[in-house]
């Protein structure tokens, strides 16, 4: 793929929705060679300005995805003291029965377990240009300093949801008794305790055609 | 925040008949723990003996308990209490149901729901947090469960869990079910919700459960837990030769091996060696399509699937685009007796087209999907062996209509066809014409249609009882053990404590000492098919079993999994861990719990159930009124007398003594096993023991 191609192709998934319908249908096929940092916006490290790259990210390969949804219950347990999969990092419960979308007629073909069986968790991209910390009007959304992952700095953090307003995959969640922003910390617990390896934590160099259906 | 951990602390009662709803505190209920054990209290207090399943005065309770939505491993079941149409006294029961509903119930802040009344037009009741309403279901009357949950989730945030009765359960079939997630049902319930007017139930909850417990207290027992767990039914040894694997057992449900498959998954997922330290393959251990339908099923696997919290995944979900020709979705879900139940109903066998072992896949599959969308239930598989006796001794041809008989496909009986169950669930789940009395349940069925002796006295058709219910991990798990735990229920015993040991696949000395450490004697169990007679400690095997069936079902954890007798790990001599649950329930709910005092609950939980059934069924003599066994138990093996090598055959004075030897182990009266004055204000069941006595219900 040229980088011109490349670029075409990155400015139409600007959006999430575009990204999954790429990234569904082409991603094991055609685009095969492409990475899957590329379709994140990781396209040229080299352009990175401003936030640094994160080191890795966190994927779900929905091959091999349950949908026990441990990773929500030992997410919260371990980051908050309380299991709580509304503020989970990792969301699979609100596609587990119908898949991502809106419920159809061919909801006994579609994705999710009254369809296909294909449930998927969703997870944190560490975006290149994290739309939740551009969002932020105080400034919490922060890179680490030795692996650039995005985190919430709750000191700063003043849980007014624009952050969770601006993740264009809807994967920050506020929560509703410390009133703080929730984000992925890529503290690893979720991939550790997966139990069929679907969740990866995949450093960007070696992310290429891991992800299959979804990222 | 709330200050009350484990529990949500509210429970919802819904009055269909008014349209109200109320909000109660969970904390009077502390002591029977949740679930099934609220399930009991309220029938207890609420509902008059000699009250129906389907009448208006009938209640039916939702229950999750203190652990479930905690993330504790395997907390994902839903335990619901009512009366049973198919037993003859419409006696208490609970049905059971995986899946993801009890957790988003205690999401959205609620430990149970009771549900009363009847409501004057179908409704459906819509749950969001503390926001509860009761919607117009008039549209969804005569729809299947597949699409009554699509419609109440459409009309629901994301993520929302619903439980619905299909069609069978509207028409009021006893056997039917209430279903979650597609292929999770509670057999036996289906009709009460239907009686009452309500279709399904829709949850959404946004809510945390809170931990009394510091976290890292409580990641260490998770620790500890998925280091002694195993695969499906607690099995801790590999089916084949593994590297890591000291033994290997043919019937474990521990499958996986490296090249066995989820064939369907894109692309194929090698389920593996699993070395039982290796987290990440926990879940890969059952490959249960190719253990309930042979190796066929590999090519057609999805994946595995199953409960809230659960890394084992027990239900195999398939896609065979076959499936289309009946009619159906390629795409079928479900485990065990859920395929296994229609395959029955092939009494003639199944097609030898295709493959080996593609006829009858394609059976248990066609009818695994039209039972769970219409929501029939099958007694444990005794309506296909009811169907059986019918046909075989020519009975349906007496009380079936000429013109009925003849417009039964029988061609595609004979010929294995799978579209006989398309024509056969229809008749059932509609209470078409006499064939359908199938659907009430093997009691009602045997009596309309006066079955023979033979019925009843035959191994071949699997009853345990004529109160209906067919054998379920009896005599052949564990001799008295599992005969007296086959004998305490109103429906099939759904424990599967002792048949998780001695399933395990460890060699039998092993199992003896374990359970020689739990019980106090290794003699509380025998080799399969070389039994003994029996002892004191077999009966402490049953009541330990059964009342941690009971915790299980109120706390509420996979009695499928729980408790974790053994485990997988040589370096502990396979040894398990018995007092997880009561560390869970310490941690969860702040109050702490030893592992005695936990089985002192359950053993409070089961004998309201005893008490239950014995003011339903209007007498103290349990001994001969509810608990004895069908003669075949007796009668088998003609040529070999009862323990002696080769035989499951039961001795009647033996297994009286059995019942003897139980009941004292439970403080019941020996003579009648009706829990006495002492035991139930022991056990803080004062109440129980007033109103018993009034009844004149006490033993002397």
């Amino acid at each position: 793929m040229s980088q011109d191609e490349k670029k075409g192709l990155l400015e139409k998934t600007s959006t999430r929705r575009e990204f999954l319908k790429i990234g569904c249908k082409s991603i094991a096929g055609a685009a095969v060679s492409m990475t899957v940092l590329g379709f994140l916006g990781y396209s040229n490290a080299a352009d990175v300005t401003g936030f640094p790259l994160s080191t890795g990210l966190l994927i779900s390969d929905a091959s091999r995805c349950t949908g026990c949804r441990r990773c929500e219950t030992i997410c919260t347990m371990f980051n908050d003291g309380k299991t709580d999969p509304y503020i989970a990092r990792v969301k699979v419960g609100r596609n587990y029965n119908f898949g991502r979308d809106n419920i159809t007629a061919a909801y006994r073909t579609n994705d999710g377990v009254f369809g296909n069986f294909m449930v998927a968790a969703d997870t944190c991209k560490q975006c290149k240009e994290p739309a939740c910390a551009a969002a932020c009007p105080v400034g919490a959304i922060e890179a680490q300093e030795k692996t650039g992952t995005r985190v919430v700095n709750e000191s700063k953090c003043v849980g007014c949801g624009a952050c969770a307003a601006a993740c264009p995959w809807a994967v920050i969640t506020v929560d509703g008794e410390t009133k703080k922003s929730k984000k992925c910390v890529l503290c690893y617990q979720c991939v550790k305790n997966c139990p069929t390896g679907s969740l990866k934590l995949i450093p960007w160099q070696e992310v290429k055609a891991a992800v299959r259906r979804h990222a | 925040m709330s200050n009350i951990t484990g529990w949500a602390g509210k429970i919802l009662r819904v009055n269909l008949t008014d349209g109200t709803f109320k909000a109660e505190d969970t904390l009077k209920y502390k002591d029977f723990v949740g679930g099934m054990g609220i399930g009991y209290k309220v029938m207890w207090d609420e509902v008059p003996a000699g009250t129906k399943a389907f009448d208006p005065e009938n209640k039916i309770i939702f229950g999750a308990g203190p652990l479930t939505g905690t993330g504790a491993v395997c907390a994902g079941r839903t335990n619901i209490t009512s009366l049973l149409a198919s037993n003859p006294y419409n006696a208490v029961s609970d049905s059971h149901m995986g899946g993801h509903f009890s957790a988003e119930m205690k999401y959205a802040g609620w430990d149970a729901i009771i549900i009363e009344g009847k409501s004057p037009k179908p409704v459906w009741l819509k749950i969001e947090n503390d926001k509860v309403s009761l919607e117009d279901a008039r549209y969804l009357w005569g729809k299947g469960i597949f699409l009554t949950t699509a419609f109440v989730a459409g009309k629901m945030p994301k993520g929302a869990q619903v439980a619905a009765i299909g069609q069978a359960g509207e028409n009021m079939v006893n056997l039917s079910v209430i279903m979650n997630n597609g292929s999770h049902s509670a057999g036996g319930h289906g009709g009460v919700m239907g009686s009452k007017n309500i279709k399904a139930i829709g949850i959404r909850g946004t809510l945390p459960v809170h931990i009394a417990a510091d976290r890292r207290d409580w990641l260490e027992v998770d620790k500890e837990m998925m280091a002694v767990i195993g695969a499906n039914n607690n099995h801790v040894v590999p089916s084949t030769p593994q590297p890591w694997a000291e033994y290997n057992a043919a019937r474990s449900r521990w499958t996986a091996t490296d090249g066995l498959t989820w064939g369907a998954a894109n692309p194929p997922v090698n389920t593996g060696t699993c070395d039982p330290h290796d987290l990440n393959s926990v879940g890969l251990r059952t490959q249960k399509a190719v253990f309930d339908h042979g190796a066929v099923a590999e090519q057609y696997t999805v994946r595995m699937g199953g409960c809230h919290a659960c890394p084992i995944r027990c239900h195999s979900t398939l896609h065979i685009p076959k499936l289309e020709k009946y009619g159906l979705s390629p795409n079928v879900s479900n485990t065990c007796v859920g395929y296994s139940s229609p395959g029955g109903i092939m009494i003639q066998g199944h097609s030898k087209e295709g493959e080996e072992g593609e006829g009858t896949m394609m059976s248990k599959a066609v009818g695994a999907q039209l039972a769970d969308d219409y929501g029939v239930w099958c007694n444990y598989s005794q309506i296909g062996r009811d169907f059986k006796y019918a046909h075989e001794s020519g009975i349906l041809k007496k009380v079936l209509p000429q013109e009925e008989y003849d417009s039964i496909p029988w061609d595609l009986l004979e010929k294995g066809d799978p579209e006989f169950l398309v024509d056969f669930y229809r008749r059932i789940t509609f209470k078409e014409g006499e064939l359908s009395r199938l659907g009430e349940g093997a009691y009602w069925v045997a009596k309309a249609w006066n079955f023979g002796d033979d019925y009843w006295n035959s191994s071949s058709y699997n009853m345990w009882s004529k109160l209906g219910f067919p054998k379920h991990h009896s005599n052949e798990t564990a001799a008295q053990v599992g005969s007296l735990i086959n004998s305490m229920f109103n429906r099939d015993a759904q424990c599967h404590t002792h048949v998780n040991l001695t399933g395990s696949g460890l060699p039998i000395e092993i199992q003896k000492a374990v359970i020689g450490e739990v019980i106090g004697s290794p003699d509380a169990l025998d080799a399969p098919n070389s039994y003994t007679p029996m002892n004191e400690y077999k009966a402490k095997f049953a009541k330990w079993s059964i009342i941690r069936n009971c915790l299980h079902d109120s706390l509420t954890l996979c009695n499928w999994m729980w408790p974790m007798t053994v485990s997988p790990l040589k370096e502990r001599n396979y040894r398990g861990n018995t007092s997880l649950e009561s560390q869970y329930f310490s941690m969860a709910t702040g109050i702490p719990t030893t592992e005695a005092e936990l089985d002192l609950m359950g053993e409070r939980i089961f004998t309201l159930h005893r008490a239950l059934t014995v003011k339903q069924m209007g007498t103290v003599d349990m001994r001969n009124e509810h608990d004895p066994i069908c003669e075949w138990v007796y009668t088998i093996n003609p040529d070999m007398q009862p323990f002696t090598p080769g035989t499951q055959k039961m001795d009647r004075e033996d297994m009286q003594l059995a019942f003897t030897m139980f009941y004292k182990e439970m403080g019941w009266d020996e003579k009648t096993g009706a829990p006495t004055k002492a035991t139930l204000i022991r056990l803080g069941l004062r109440d129980v023991a007033a109103e018993l006595e009034k009844l004149g219900l006490l033993p002397n």
